[in-house]
């Protein structure tokens, strides 16, 4: 049937593949023909017949708020259809009882370097580690993230095959979302629905539907650098730059982030295009689009830095033995030569594209009109005695005024201002005061009436105290209700936003008691971890509460949206 | 009393509203948004011994970082005739390592200045102070400042009776509220009513008030610049009591002829301690009455005097204290130079004064003044006492100990360091003035060492190098390094540029006068450089290069030109 080529093809691709990455594959056509049958499901009102399955648990893991929204979603569709949905936390969900769940549906987003969500971390690490087997699970995962990313959906991916690997039957196939990820996964919902509705219990290979990318996706700006200064002050440990930035039409609310692409090093791309003897001008393919040699290592590739997959898949293409490390590509071709230039193209199909970088934009569309700023930390850290300095923050940093700039608005509907009238408690030390300049700056410039406290924390007051004359002209005219400060090394012991939280215990306590949302940008550890640990204290101590009803507070404020973080 | 006090400065409504002293500081220094504390507060502070400064070098970059201006404190300690025990040289050391800038400051009226203080390091620094015995009250603002005293105990048998004075003086004439342990000690109030004052009431003086104690006949307290001066008399062995002279003070205004330097006029002699002390004390009660509330630059008793005439002034005095002043006994000053390297007093005892630069101790490559001091107080075998020149003297040695503290003085390079510096640069005072002084037009400090290393090789050109002629350079014209009774001063008219002022005499009885102004270096260098070849051949034998250029601008007949602005 098939001809000579693809007969090879077919026949390479078998003999290369283990047994896993057959069925795999086996599934993934099988789906592949579903789907050009046409998978336009009908109206699930048209399917209302009595469900033959009447309870699922909808688990979730998640980061910024997205997956636990859309679970609470799942939950309401189910019960629409007389389906007892519990929702489950993975951050607290007993892993014990994975075997004894018959209906499970898992959403799971992706983070970092293919990374799950840090709630879903003792899931993922038990369902990798244990043996136990999953006999009755029926499942289906839907995998939230963020194509710009090398490794979009991983988590997703690696839940979905383990599931199936545990013994678990798949219901419908993994289904994978970008950042507009409302649509696909309600659509992908409605299909668990359907199945649940119409069980017959036969597997469903291991389909994955990807969303298409839409034309319509992430906005592109071209910007024009207006600004760009160090906030810290001679002598600090730290340098944090304030970048504004002018972009035409560009849209965004407070609480949005600001998505950029770092470009590698020119020293770097020179000297592997030199070891190479590459021509800079000609033409190479990287996923589809054409490049010149020079730009697919200037502006697409992570050369920087390379993961040790990567290094791998390195290895395995020059047949050499490396050992597993992160190394940077012009030391890993130094090391371990490339056979010969032609190689190039081999060599190429291996990397990773540079994944974009957010930044908490800390401007306002009403104060800063036209304008998008950002605050970033130049990323500091030695290698062998060496200083190195993080990849984008190092390019940020280095900008120069007048310097075009391409970046887009990624959307955090998660760190919203509440309603004008609402009090808000911001805590944010470091470069986690970014949003909190945002927030600020818009409701000074809205004449919003709600009060706003600010926690604001670094290592040096002299030094350190970012934004200190537009924070002291806030005060002045009243649009910041109230300040605390730690500087946490001005003095012997070393003090922290949390302290000061607590040493304000009784009011902040009261704010939340009348309506304050409290939102909290910076470091997830330790930072974010010892500022809920305070929270709780404070509402324990000024709520008269035992520890679990100050965490059940918590969780409270968390559902009502009233407790919001956007952590790194 | 007075009919000029109609409308009184903003400062003056400050003190009143301050509930002594007190105001809002407390509140101000807990303020965790600012380094910097406000104006009222501020000018509060100076009577706790403290300026508020910034970095004025560092202004326009940390607004560009969106931080406030660099504010740091100024703290300057009370030291009456400017002496140290060795533990306090010690803890002075230490506080100043850990929460200033590390320079230990001498100034010209013969105390300690640390610079650089931030806000929160202000009350460590005063709690340290305190366990050391030390304080800062009263230093700075409209009270009597530091009691300045004849700084060398060679200088004369009596010497240690004449300095008990300038102690006395100062406890007599301290203000009375416990603000200071109160803010900075956390002495706790003992009542709501703030204290009676009957010196200083709730207003204060109209402006700050220096004493200044002399012995002739060396000069080196300068003593007729202080608004009082006390001019010891001392004959055969013997105080027998002291000249009091008013209304000395040396700043002036670029372009304002009503504000002006001037020396003390003698108003009379007093012969017991009894007397003397209450003279003092109605000197302020009548300056207090009568000083000018309205314009503070006119406010010093060297303007109320001339206001009044110093015979009214005079009468006042005496009608307050009930007796009159005795006719002034003759005294003479034949010099006004610090007594550099060792000295042994009447007693025995050993003094070593060391040369400081502008009064800035600190180490530098070669010489290492600053471990030499702490070495030196280490031992606890010399007190330190401190000069109107910003030197400092290693005192009241024995016999015994003077190789060992000679011994830590080579090793460090203290003793060649003060062998080497020429009489001129030992004779320079320079103020503060920039980067921290709010009122420095010009640099002083920073840059006169660098202007006498092209003067000296102007002096040897004409074989001068061994002249003690006096240099001084103040970065604006208030006078703070007494430039005004320099045999040259060059006074700060804008960055680079001075007005250059000859004629004052070597004693600093007579002040000079401005023969150049506005010159830039190039142009000071070419003006010194024909000074000096007139003066090696037209000086009469044995003319200091004072009274010669003095003699030299009435034969230049030099126009008075206007003032810049």
């Amino acid at each position: 049937m098939l001809d000579a080529s693809k007969m090879k093809l077919v026949e390479e691709l078998v003999t290369s593949s283990q047994t896993e990455e057959l069925i795999w594959l086996n599934g993934y056509i099988t789906g592949l023909l579903a789907g050009k049958k046409g998978l336009e499901q009908p109206a699930l009102a048209a399917v209302q017949s009595k469900p033959s399955v009447n309870k699922i648990t909808i688990a979730f893991g998640t980061e910024t708020g997205n997956s636990k929204k859309l679970a609470s979603l799942f939950a309401a569709k189910a019960k629409k259809v007389g389906i007892n949905a519990k929702m489950a936390d993975l951050n607290q969900y007993r892993l014990n009882d994975l075997q004894k769940e018959e209906y499970f549906i898992a959403i799971v987003s992706t983070h970092g370097d293919g990374e799950p969500p840090a709630a879903a971390k003792k899931f993922f690490d038990h369902i990798h580690a244990n043996g136990s087997k999953l006999e009755k699970m029926n499942y289906g995962v839907l995998a939230l993230g963020d194509t710009s990313y090398p490794l979009f959906c991983k988590a997703g991916e690696q839940v979905d095959l383990q599931l199936s690997k545990m013994g678990a039957q798949r219901l419908v196939p993994l289904q994978k979302c970008d950042t507009d990820f409302e649509a696909d996964a309600e659509a992908w919902f409605d299909g668990v629905l359907k199945q649940l509705t119409t069980a017959s219990g036969s597997a469903v290979p291991a389909v994955v539907t990807t969303a298409a990318k839409k034309s319509t996706g992430k906005k592109i700006y071209n910007g024009t650098v207006l600004a760009s200064v160090n906030l810290n002050d001679r002598g600090s440990n730290k340098e944090t730059f304030h970048i504004e930035i002018e972009a035409e039409g560009v849209e965004y609310l407070p609480g949005d982030a600001l998505g950029v692409v770092p470009g590698n090093p020119q020293h770097k791309v020179e000297a592997i295009i030199k070891l190479l003897e590459l021509d800079a001008d000609k033409k190479y393919t990287f996923r589809n689009d054409e490049y010149t040699a020079f730009d697919l290592l200037k502006k697409k590739l992570e050369i920087v830095y390379l993961p040790e997959r990567v290094v791998n898949a390195y290895a395995s293409l020059v047949s050499q033995d490396i050992p597993a490390t992160r190394i940077s590509l012009l030391d890993l071709l130094k090391i371990y030569p490339l056979k010969n230039s032609d190689h190039f193209e081999q060599l190429i199909g291996i990397l990773e594209p540079i994944a974009p970088r957010l930044y908490s934009i800390s401007s306002s569309p009403e104060a800063h009109s036209g304008e998008v700023h950002i605050t970033v930390a130049r990323d500091k850290f030695s290698v062998n005695d060496e200083l190195k300095y993080g990849l984008c923050s190092n390019f940020l940093a280095q900008f120069e005024v007048g310097q075009e700039v391409q970046f887009y608005i990624h959307k955090n509907s998660q760190f919203r201002l509440p309603a004008d009238d609402k009090d808000v408690i911001m805590i944010g030390p470091g470069t986690g005061i970014a949003p909190f300049r945002s927030f600020i700056a818009h409701r000074d410039a809205t004449g919003s009436n709600g009060k706003n406290w600010l926690f604001f924390g670094d290592q040096h007051f002299v030094t350190d105290f970012l934004y200190q004359t537009e924070i002291q002209n806030w005060v002045e005219t009243g649009s910041l209700s109230k300040i605390d400060l730690a500087f946490s090394r001005d003095q012997e012991e070393k003090i922290y936003v949390q302290h000061k939280l607590k040493k304000k215990g009784k009011e902040v306590f009261d704010w939340l008691q009348s309506g304050a949302t409290v939102y909290v940008c910076g470091t997830k550890e330790p930072m974010s971890i010892d500022v809920e640990n305070a929270l709780a204290e404070i509402i324990q101590t000024h709520g008269n509460k035992k520890e679990t009803e100050a965490l059940e507070f918590i969780n409270e404020l968390k559902s009502e949206g009233r407790y919001l973080k956007d952590v790194y | 009393m007075s009919d000029t006090n109609q409308n009184l400065s903003s400062v003056e409504r400050i003190k009143i509203a301050s509930n002594g002293l007190r105001g809002t500081i407390k509140e101000s220094v807990a303020d965790e948004l600012t380094g910097s504390i406000p104006e009222e507060d501020a000018n509060l502070f100076k009577f706790h011994g403290m300026y508020q400064q910034d970095d004025r070098d560092r202004r326009e970059e940390r607004a560009q970082k969106k931080l406030e201006r660099l504010y740091s404190f100024m703290i300057r300690l009370r030291l009456p005739g400017g002496f140290m025990t060795p533990e306090q040289w010690l803890a002075t050391h230490d506080i100043a390592g850990k929460n200033s800038t590390g320079v230990i400051k001498i100034t010209t009226r013969q105390t300690i200045q640390l610079h650089g203080l931030l806000k929160r390091k202000i009350k460590p620094t005063i709690q340290a102070f305190n366990l050391a015995k030390l304080d800062s009250i009263a230093t700075c603002g409209d009270v009597n400042r530091n009691v300045i005293c004849a700084a060398h105990p060679k200088l004369s048998p009596v010497h240690a009776q004449i300095f008990a004075y300038a102690d006395k003086i100062s406890e007599a004439l301290k203000p009375k509220t416990r603000a200071y342990y109160e803010i900075w000690l956390d002495e706790e109030k003992l009542s709501e009513k703030t204290e009676e004052d009957p010196l200083y009431q709730a207003r204060y003086l109209p402006r700050k008030f220096k004493i200044g104690i002399g012995i002739p006949p060396n000069n080196d307290v300068d003593v007729l610049i202080n608004d009082l001066a006390l001019i010891a008399i001392v004959e055969n062995d013997e105080l027998k009591g002291f000249n009091i002279a008013v209304g000395g003070g040396l700043s002036s205004t670029h372009g304002n002829p009503e504000h002006y330097s001037r020396l003390a006029t003698v108003l009379g002699f007093t012969d017991t301690e009894e007397k003397t002390m209450k003279v003092i004390y109605e000197v302020l009660t009548v300056q207090r009455d009568f000083g000018d509330r309205s314009d503070r630059k006119k406010a010093r008793v060297k303007y109320t005097i001339d206001r009044l005439g110093a015979d009214v002034f005079k009468k006042e005095v005496e009608k307050r204290v009930g007796f009159q002043l005795e006719e002034a006994r003759p005294f003479e000053f034949n010099d006004r130079k610090d007594l550099y390297g060792w000295e042994q007093n009447h007693e025995g005892l050993w003094y070593y004064t060391v040369f400081l630069e502008n009064g800035r101790v600190l180490d530098h490559e070669d010489v290492k003044l600053k471990t030499a001091f702490y070495e030196i107080a280490k031992t606890g075998k010399a007190n330190f006492r401190f000069t109107c020149n910003q030197n400092l003297i290693l005192s009241d040695i024995a016999d015994k100990d003077k190789k060992k503290i000679e011994t830590i003085l080579k090793k460090y390079g203290v003793i060649d360091h003060t062998n080497n510096a020429s009489p001129v640069r030992k004779n320079s005072i320079a103020c503060v003035a920039l980067n921290t002084c709010p009122l420095a037009l010009a640099e002083a400090q920073r840059y006169l060492p660098s202007l006498i290393s092209k003067i000296e090789p102007l002096l040897e050109k004409y074989g001068l190098q061994d002249e003690e002629i006096i240099i001084r350079m103040t970065g604006c014209p208030n006078g703070c390094g007494r430039s005004s009774n320099s045999e040259i001063g060059f006074i700060g008219t804008a960055l680079g540029h001075y007005n250059l002022h000859i004629g004052g005499d070597h004693l600093g009885l007579r002040l000079n006068r401005k023969f150049k102004e506005n010159l830039n270096e190039e142009a000071i260098l070419k003006e010194l450089d024909f000074l000096f070849g007139e003066f090696k051949d037209k000086r009469k034998a044995g003319e200091s290069f004072g009274d010669f250029s003095n003699r030299l601008f009435s034969e230049l007949a030099v126009q008075d030109e206007p003032i810049l602005q």
